[in-house]
Order: C-alpha cells, then sequence, then structure tokens
C-alpha cells in the first residue's frame, strides 16, 4: 500500500515540514521541505565587505559568532587572494576560538535539555509539561547564560555579538575578564560533571568504550538506556561518510571519512546544487533549502563527522558497536560539548593579553577586486562563506550552511543524509526524533 | 505559595534568525517569570499545545509576541502549511496585548530590504506608519537586534500590573528608549574630548570619529543594564550598529558618515552647538587621554 502523509517537525530552530512516502507501513521516500525565505545572500549585494561581519550573524540566531567569523576569514582570505596574508596574532585566535566554543557549549547544552530530553522524557511517559517549572530545564538554562557570559566578556553580547574585524578582534580584555570568564566556565563544567556527564570531566574524557558511560549515572547515560529502549541505536543510520572542512584543534586541515578511514579534504570539491528548490524552479521546486556535496556525494557534517575525523576513542568505540545511528549522534555531540569545556579552559588560562588584538591590515580595502572563502566548523558542522568583492564592496554572497549538507534534498536513488536516515522507519516519532538527532537549523538554510 | 493568576504569552515567528527568542532565554530570572506568566506555545519549547492545537483552540491570551518581519506572501512565509496570514489573523484576535520582539517585527528590520513591499513589521515599514497592518491599538515595539531580555520582560511585567507604559512615536516604551546607548559608555571621556580610537583592538579611544558608531544617535539601554549581565558592543570595542533604529542596518556599518569631513550630530544636538564644542575640545591636548589607559611605564 502506497500513501503520501505530510507531517510538521516542531521545535528545531525555525521549522520544517515532510512529505512522506509510504510503502508497506514503511517511509519510503521524504521530501522535506523549508518554506521560509529570507535572502540574506541578496541583501549583502553591493554593500561594503566588512557589513558581512555585521549582517551575517542575523542568518541565524543561535549560531551569529560563527557566521560572523565565517566572514571575516572569508574577508582575510581576499586580503591573501591579493598578496597581503594578515598577521591575526595568537591573542586574536585564541579569543576568537573561545566565542566559537561558548556558542557551541550553550548549544550542545541547549539542544539536549530543551531538544532532545523533553522528547525522550515525553517517550518514556515521564510527564513533560513545561519547561519554565522543569528543574533540568531551568539548570540547563542557567548554564547556557553563565556559557554566553563567556562570549559576550569577548564578543559585547550574545546573540549578535561584534567583535571581530579583519586582522584580529576589537576587544582588549583585562586580566579581571578572563578571570570571570574561568569562573563561568568552572561553573559549566560542575554542572556537567554533576549531572550531565556523572563523573569527573578528566575522567569522562578518558573513556575510550561505551561501556563506561552506560556504566556511570548520569543524565547522558539515562538518555541512552531510553534511546536503546526505543531502538536509536540501529536507526537513524545514514551513509556512515563524515566530512569536517574548517579547523580545528583536533585535527590538521579538513578532513573527511568514510567509516573509519580518514583522508584529507578539500573546499574546490564542494558544490552546491539547487535541485528541488523555488531557485531552480517556481513551480516544480519544493522547497528553499539548497543541497550541498562533497565530490557529488552527500556527507554528514556537525559533531559526529568531527569526532570520526579526529578519531576520538570514545566515539570510534560507539560506532563500532552503533554505527552512525542516532545514538551515536547524540552521544557525540554532549561528548564534544565535553572537549569543548576543556579546551575552552585551556584557551583562557594561556591567553597571552599582552599580545595586540588587532592589526591594520596594510591594503586598502576599497581597491580590492578578488574572491575570499572563510570555512568555520559551526555547532551543527562545517560553514562557508564565499565572497566576490569588486572595490571592496560585494557583487556576491554565497553561504553554505550546516544543515544544507545534513538536510538536502536527494531523489530515491540518492536520498541525502537525513532522507537516508528516515528511510525505512515505521513511525513518524522515530523519524522526527531522528531529525532532531541531527540539531536541524531551518533557520541558517533558508537564510 | 499563593497562586497568581498568570499571564498567558503566546510566541508566533515570522521571517526571522531566532534571535529574539535566543535573547528571551538570557534572561536570568526565569523561575520569577513562571510565577507570573505561562508560556501557552513557544516554537523552541516543548509544552501542552502543539501549534495545530493551539490554532484549533478558542484559548485567549494575555500577549502574543511576534518575532521576525512579517509578510503577506506565502511564497516567503507559511507556517506549517497554513498560510501566515490565516494564522496571525486567528492568534491577534484572541490577544490582550500584541508585543513586537526585535527590529524585524517592529519595523521590518534586515530581511525588509530584500523587497520593502512585501516584507515589513507589524505597524511599521521602516520609518513609514502602516506595516503588515494598517492600524491597531494594542501594539508596542520592542526593537532591537537582538531585543535585551530584560527589555521584553520588563515591559511584560508593567503590562500586568496595568502601569501605563509611555510610548514614543515608534510605539517603543519610552523607558527604555529615551536613552541612548551613548550613555553609560566607557569611552564616553575620549567622545567629550574628542580623542578618537586609533584602531580597533584597544581600550582607548572613541569610537564615533572613524569606526562608525551610532551610540549618540541610537535609543537604547544598552551600557545602562548591559548584555548577558557583563558587557556591550562599545566595551568589546566594536561599533554601536543602530539596530533599535528603524533605519537598521544602513550601509557601511564599520565606517563612519561623513558631510564635508565632519560627522553626523548626536540625537537632538544642532550642528552649531556640537561642531563649536567639538572644536573647543580637540584644539586642546589632554596628555592623559592620549597615554594608554594603563601604561606599562607607571609600574
Amino acid at each position: 500500500m502506497k500513501k503520501i502523509t505530510k507531517e510538521i517537525i516542531e521545535r528545531i530552530e525555525g521549522e520544517a515540514t515532510l512529505e512522506l512516502e509510504w510503502e508497506d507501513e514503511k517511509i519510503r521516500f521524504a521530501k522535506i521541505k523549508f518554506m521560509n525565505f529570507r535572502g540574506i545572500e541578496q541583501i549583502l549585494v553591493n554593500r561594503p565587505i566588512h557589513d558581512a561581519i555585521a549582517i551575517t550573524p542575523r542568518v541565524c540566531g543561535i549560531c551569529s559568532s560563527s557566521h560572523a567569523l565565517a566572514a571575516t576569514l572569508a574577508i582575510e582570505d581576499c586580503f591573501a587572494q591579493e598578496g597581503e596574508v594578515l598577521n591575526i596574532t595568537q591573542k586574536a585566535k585564541d579569543i576568537r576560538e573561545i566565542v566559537l566554543n561558548a556558542e557551541k557549549i550553550q548549544n550542545h547544552i541547549k539542544w539536549f535539555y530543551f531538544s532532545i530530553l523533553p522528547e525522550l522524557k515525553k517517550m518514556a511517559e515521564v510527564p513533560f509539561n513545561d519547561a519554565f517549572k522543569d528543574k533540568e530545564w531551568l539548570e540547563a538554562q542557567r548554564m547556557v547564560m553563565e556559557s554566553l557570559k563567556i562570549s559576550a566578556i569577548f564578543s559585547g553580547q550574545w546573540p549578535h555579538g561584534s567583535f571581530l574585524m579583519s586582522g584580529g578582534v576589537t576587544c582588549d580584555p583585562l586580566s579581571s575578564d578572563v578571570i570571570n570568564a574561568q569562573n563561568c566556565l568552572e561553573t559549566i563544567i560542575r554542572f556537567c560533571e554533576r549531572s550531565l556527564l556523572g563523573c569527573p570531566l578528566e575522567e569522562f574524557l578518558s573513556y575510550d568504550s561505551a561501556i563506561q558511560i552506560m556504566g556511570s549515572r548520569s543524565q547522558l547515560s539515562s538518555a541512552i538506556d531510553v534511546m536503546m529502549h526505543f531502538g536509536f541505536d540501529s536507526c537513524g543510520r545514514s551513509y556512515d561518510r563524515f566530512l569536517a572542512l574548517g579547523d580545528s584543534y583536533m585535527y590538521e586541515g579538513g578532513l573527511k571519512s568514510a567509516k573509519t578511514t580518514v583522508m584529507s579534504a578539500d573546499v574546490k570539491y564542494v558544490n552546491e546544487s539547487l535541485e528541488n528548490t523555488f531557485f531552480e524552479s517556481p513551480t516544480r521546486g519544493y522547497t528553499y533549502s539548497k543541497s550541498a556535496l562533497y565530490k557529488k556525494n552527500y556527507f554528514e557534517v556537525g559533531p559526529l563527522a568531527r569526532m570520526m575525523v579526529s578519531k576520538d576513542p570514545l566515539i570510534r568505540d560507539l560506532h563500532r558497536r552503533y554505527k552512525d545511528s542516532t545514538l551515536t549522534r547524540v552521544t557525540a555531540r554532549l561528548c564534544e560539548c565535553a572537549h569543548l569545556l576543556k579546551r575552552t579552559a585551556f584557551l583562557l588560562e594561556h591567553l597571552n593579553l599582552k599580545e595586540a588584538s588587532f592589526i591594520p591590515p596594510k591594503y586598502n580595502l576599497n581597491y580590492l577586486t578578488c574572491k575570499g572563502t572563510g570555512i568555520v566548523e559551526a555547532s551543527r558542522g562545517s560553514l562557508i562563506h564565499e565572497v566576490s568583492i569588486k572595490n571592496g564592496h560585494i557583487t556576491h554572497y554565497d553561504i553554505i550552511t550546516p544543515t544544507v549538507w545534513n538536510l538536502g534534498n536527494g531523489d530515491h536513488e540518492n536520498p541525502s543524509i537525513a532522507q537516508k536516515a528516515i528511510i525505512g522507519l515505521e513511525s513518524i516519532q522515530q523519524a522526527d526524533f531522528i531529525f532532531k538527532s541531527f540539531d536541524v537549523c531551518s533557520v541558517c538554510t533558508t537564510q | 505559595m499563593s497562586q497568581i493568576a498568570k499571564a498567558k504569552i503566546v510566541w508566533l515567528q515570522g521571517l526571522t534568525c531566532n534571535g529574539n527568542s535566543h535573547s528571551f532565554f538570557n534572561y536570568p530570572q526565569m523561575e520569577s517569570f513562571d510565577t507570573h506568566f505561562e508560556v501557552l506555545y513557544h516554537p523552541l519549547l516543548l509544552g501542552e499545545l502543539t501549534f495545530e492545537s493551539l490554532l484549533a483552540s478558542h484559548i485567549t491570551f494575555d500577549f502574543l509576541i511576534l518575532e521576525g518581519a512579517l509578510s503577506h506572501d506565502k511564497t516567503i512565509l507559511q507556517k506549517f502549511n497554513h498560510s501566515f496570514e490565516d494564522v496571525l489573523d486567528n492568534l491577534s484576535k484572541r490577544a490582550k496585548h500584541i508585543i513586537c520582539a526585535g527590529s524585524c517585527a517592529s519595523y521590518g528590520g534586515i530581511f525588509r530590504l530584500r523587497d520593502e513591499a512585501k516584507i515589513t513589521g507589524a505597524l511599521f515599514s521602516g520609518k513609514n506608519k502602516g506595516g503588515y497592518w494598517k492600524e491597531k491599538r494594542n501594539v508596542i515595539n520592542i526593537p532591537g537586534c537582538p531585543l535585551h531580555p530584560r527589555w521584553l520582560v520588563d515591559t511584560l511585567f508593567q503590562l500586568i500590573k496595568e502601569e501605563k507604559i509611555s510610548v514614543d512615536e515608534y510605539l517603543r516604551p519610552k523607558e527604555i528608549y529615551s536613552y541612548l546607548m551613548h550613555h553609560g559608555c566607557m569611552r564616553n571621556e575620549y567622545f567629550e574630548w574628542k580623542v578618537d580610537s586609533k584602531q580597533f583592538g584597544e581600550k582607548e579611544g572613541c569610537l564615533f570619529y572613524l569606526q562608525g558608531c551610532q551610540g549618540p544617535m541610537t535609543h537604547s539601554t544598552c551600557n545602562k543594564i548591559l548584555w548577558n549581565s557583563v558587557s556591550s558592543k562599545t566595551r568589546a570595542g566594536s561599533p554601536c550598529l543602530g539596530c533599535t533604529e528603524f533605519d537598521f542596518p544602513k550601509k557601511a556599518l564599520y565606517e563612519t558618515h561623513t558631510n564635508m569631513s565632519l560627522p553626523q550630530t548626536p540625537f537632538g544636538i544642532s550642528k552649531r552647538a556640537y561642531y563649536s564644542l567639538a572644536g573647543i575640545a580637540k584644539s586642546f591636548k589632554i596628555e592623559r587621554l592620549e597615554r594608554k589607559l594603563m601604561d606599562e611605564k607607571d609600574n
């Protein structure tokens, strides 16, 4: 029996609707539709290039700093293309990473406690009717604030902070500012040890077996229990192909991996497809989301991809047992959160305030006519900004967001990452949760 | 604990980045908020109502909070297979107050720039009256890109206490928008004595003359109540972008717009007054202000 149903996906960043094709009570194919369009790429045209640092964060309220950084890197690449490689001090690089990490820590905690846990509670029939009354939600919200305070100390505010400029950062923090940030971070680490991870951070980071997580009493292990009970250790699998194009302290250069073999990756093999979009055809298209492919293949991006290419022992072990299932994907995001806490503590401890925050470029941007690319590993995966400028003004701006990688619009023969992850399922509830495991951001997608 | 009748809130998004929602999630006293308010529906939170059950119900509520720019055009904005018009018509009739959270819902904001005829705020399109609706009596604008969580929550509290909120010509609460971003700026002394910031990345100097700071023309309490309880754009060495104003975002946000090499004058200050005073201040060289705030030599 074939039938088509229309479903909606609520409580993601933005909204998505699904058109599911069923056969013999199983999902045979899913059209993923993002119907709201804003057009930031068009709004940027004819503006001076630095406006991109202020305007692109408005693509997304939850990863605004990642967009600002991608725009800044794209501008710095423009200078480099024209022969001036900007000297960004270690201090400026570290502040950029601290702000980015604070945003990711916030994102992962928010995603788990605001989105994943309530869904799991609902599945397990634990009452959850009002976020504002839920003890765990309220505590997580406080940790989200602490994390964003770390950002704001350097970026002025969050969301939509301002601290970047081609040549470095605009802030010039005091030692007492850094201490304030360290204390915020310590509060989050204590919370994670007490609640999320159930053991000291260092101990968690030394784990190399899934059994060690499951053996501890923590919100993560309870979430894993519920996911296993509902079969998420075997469903939600996709192509087992991963990609991380942006820099990270955990690995060098862009990397891709198929299963466990890791190879270097290059942004030149990325292409964007307009297939099935309203941009290609206002009548036959069905979504505003473009698709991104690497060497014409779909690759998964995000924390799971980063953990896989950096050969994290714990996630490798989960992957050996449960492949790229929903369970592995959810755990990878929280495991990344633990790594980010440690890394950010290290950065704050070693931040050299004596260095300059900013070194002005020598070239006058108003004479530059060229192209630049900026890549950032954002919360949800590889984010690419590509800009063309003429006399310092934008002639073309192209943004490829992480969700475009994970939730593209494939067809029956070649479904995208998320499409493949839900094909063959028997219930919309499972599909809905699997979508959320990707931490979907339709806001970014339909910028 | 005594039971207080809670004010009910429904949160609806148009064309948005979710930034105002995420800013709201930074409100530090959520438990106190919960004592007085009940969020019936927020698109990012699991609650008792789903989107469909909200639409199908006849529940009335105290506040409809709008986030994002609005449009009647269903090819760019719809809500879960419903036209945005149907949804907003349905919900706005049931709300006592309509609160536009952020510059997009207030004026159209950034997204309006793509199509000024079709994308607007609720009652304004930029500075012009007449947006998604021509007229409506129960709307308050709380612009900002995003808004500060306290601007929203403090206003909601004032409304449930049935205080009369006095608003300016853009329907912004005067308690918030009579202030300027400039008020409380740590760089004020440099502004007074006309000491420019020589370059980004320093604590010293005013960002008004070269870096495009719009603090003296922008209505907000950013430097009075601070963001995330700790900072503000100018404290982080970046210029104010003027995000609470109807013309946000202007072009060339990191450059000071000048006329005959003179910058725009601060809000409500005549050119004659401003330039005379600026000329005098500039004629003095105040050595302390030319030095680094913390000079290594002093140690």
